[in-house]
């Protein structure tokens, strides 16, 4: 007993050097020799495929894209999840950037997405770009669009671009998502877009967020939320379009694994050192 | 491949490994790379928020074409004059002011202005989105008997009880003029219990958002690593391993006591 008490001790103790090497082999390893590991839908992501479902046909939405390269990894699948789903509908897609590097997240989705859908620039999607100011951008869409988009990204004048006929303020749209990494994000969108205009709202969110975004889920103030990875690799299953989110959940899984080994062995650890000096 | 998409991968691959190469310790590759990030973030940041904003949107609006002041300059993005942009940008100047010590009392104006509007603009939607909305939400239907007793995901008898038990206790718990003694105290107890419950959640989702962004960049590591890439990752961890090699025999780690 007290040669496995040792052991554990040492095991406490190990370099941390060593637990960030075994933590990099478990996330390299699955990604490297994929495995398949079952995909289980959650409930609040179901709630975001029925909502966006539930759009009837042709409709306008609103996606926004506020998130940057840092978040890319967890956000990016949602919003190419969502952008299939839509475009499966034949939904026209407006895109408003809350962050800078949102614009060159959008191009990129975009550039991913044209691949398959062969899509046409003001007719089945117009990217209104970024526009700094945070909430305050939000609550000038709810007011009036086209005061804060005179032009879209690429200049060209609003009054010039067909599918923004009818477009001036988010009452306009009859959906709104947002892949949100922080702030500004889906906080904003609820408190200065949604709640206020009462536009169905979803998001798709950092896995750091997902607990402070619950109670607006269970509020029904946003309809349900992807939720980091995993809600990226279920919506993905959902939409039957695997991507990086399904492959790279094998990988968070061991990770996580090996991450609640060493808490257990480190407790272990502390409990035997604490009963030993207790007794000496 | 174009030679800048090669030479941008290889870039990627190296700062990518620069720093992770903080976890083996402190290092000039880790320094490098933590240099270079807050150098071009501050630069993209500035250079954004001048064309996107400044240029089309203040100065578009002081000097369009046809305008009264275009004979200072002309900015030409269909707006029309409006002489209130000159307040913007009279209290930008005066922010801006603030690295001059004998003019930093007027950076106080602008920063006032700000605070001001974000108050007012934050009161509002917390009160309604965060306040409001979350206390009708708290008000949950336990003896209509439409519901099921016990549901694991939805609606249910016993899932409203955990949230009309949680909320109240964890609320009662923050309530610091009675002594939590008794069974008062027992009941907030309930309330810390929640909320250890909380904790724990967000740390599973703080360490989930990690490690997903940890497989993010070994992906982009994995992607650099093919021929189509002249193998950039091997190149630059060899490079980075023999170099941090070299550092690391000439600076010895120094032993805590």
């Amino acid at each position: 007993m007290r040669l496995f008490e040792d052991m554990i001790l040492k095991l406490g103790s190990v370099d941390r050097r060593f637990i960030f090497l075994l933590i990099g082999l478990a996330v390299l390893i699955p990604l490297l020799r994929p495995v398949d590991l079952p995909i289980k839908e959650t409930p609040t992501t179901r709630k975001v495929y029925d909502a966006i479902e539930a759009i009837p046909s042709n409709s306008k939405v609103l996606m926004s894209f506020d998130y940057g390269p840092s978040t890319k990894p967890e956000i990016h699948p949602m919003t190419l999840g969502v952008m299939r789903q839509l475009l499966r509908d034949d939904h026209q897609i407006y895109i408003t950037c809350l962050w800078p590097d949102g614009l060159y997240m959008a191009l990129d989705a975009l550039e991913e997405i044209n691949q398959e859908f062969e899509l046409t620039e003001y007719e089945d999607y117009v990217l209104l770009g970024f526009r700094p100011g945070n909430e305050a951008i939000v609550k000038g869409l709810a007011s009036d669009l086209r005061k804060v988009y005179t032009v879209d990204s690429k200049g060209t004048m609003l009054e010039d671009i067909p599918m923004m006929e009818g477009i001036n303020n988010l009452k306009d749209f009859q959906f709104i998502f947002t892949g949100s990494a922080g702030y500004p994000g889906t906080f904003e969108w609820v408190q200065y877009g949604g709640d206020p205009t009462g536009v169905p709202l979803s998001s798709g969110t950092t896995s750091i967020q997902v607990n402070e975004v619950m109670p607006y889920v269970q509020s029904g103030q946003i309809k349900g939320v992807l939720a980091g990875m995993p809600g990226a690799a279920e919506y993905e299953s959902m939409i039957s379009r695997p991507g990086i989110a399904i492959q790279g959940m094998a990988a968070q899984s061991f990770a996580h694994l090996v991450i609640v080994l060493f808490i257990v062995l480190g407790n272990l650890a502390y409990f035997i050192t604490e009963r030993r000096e207790r007794k000496y | 491949m174009a030679f800048s998409t090669i030479f941008g991968a290889w870039i990627a691959a190296f700062l990518t490994l620069g720093i992770l190469s903080y976890l083996y310790r402190d290092n000039p590759f880790y320094k490098i790379a933590e240099h270079i990030f807050v150098g071009v973030s501050a630069a993209y940041w500035a250079a954004t928020f001048y064309w996107t904003q400044i240029y089309p949107n203040l100065f578009g609006r002081l000097f369009p074409k046809d305008g009264p002041l275009s004979f200072i300059a002309e900015v030409d993005f269909n707006h029309d004059f409006n002489i209130l942009y000159i307040f913007p940008l009279v209290l930008g100047i005066m922010m801006l002011l603030s690295i001059f010590k004998q003019f930093n009392w007027m950076a106080r104006w602008g920063i006032a202005y700000t605070v001001g509007i974000a108050a007012g603009l934050k009161a509002y939607g917390y009160l309604n989105s965060n306040v409001l909305s979350q206390i009708s939400a708290s008000a949950v239907d336990l003896f209509s008997g439409t519901l099921p007793i016990f549901n694991m995901s939805g609606d249910s008898v016993f899932n409203n009880l955990v949230i009309l038990i949680g909320t109240l206790s964890a609320l009662m718990y923050f309530y610091f003029s009675r002594e939590q003694s008794g069974s008062y105290g027992k009941f907030t107890r309930v309330g810390i219990y929640f909320l250890m419950i909380s904790f724990g959640a967000s740390f599973g989702f703080a360490v989930m958002g990690r490690i997903s962004l940890l497989i993010g960049r070994f992906n982009d590591l994995i992607l650099f690593s093919s021929p189509e890439y002249n193998y950039g990752t091997f190149f630059m961890m060899a490079f980075i391993v023999i170099i941090l090699g070299f550092w690391s025999f000439q600076n010895p780690e120094k032993k805590e006591n």
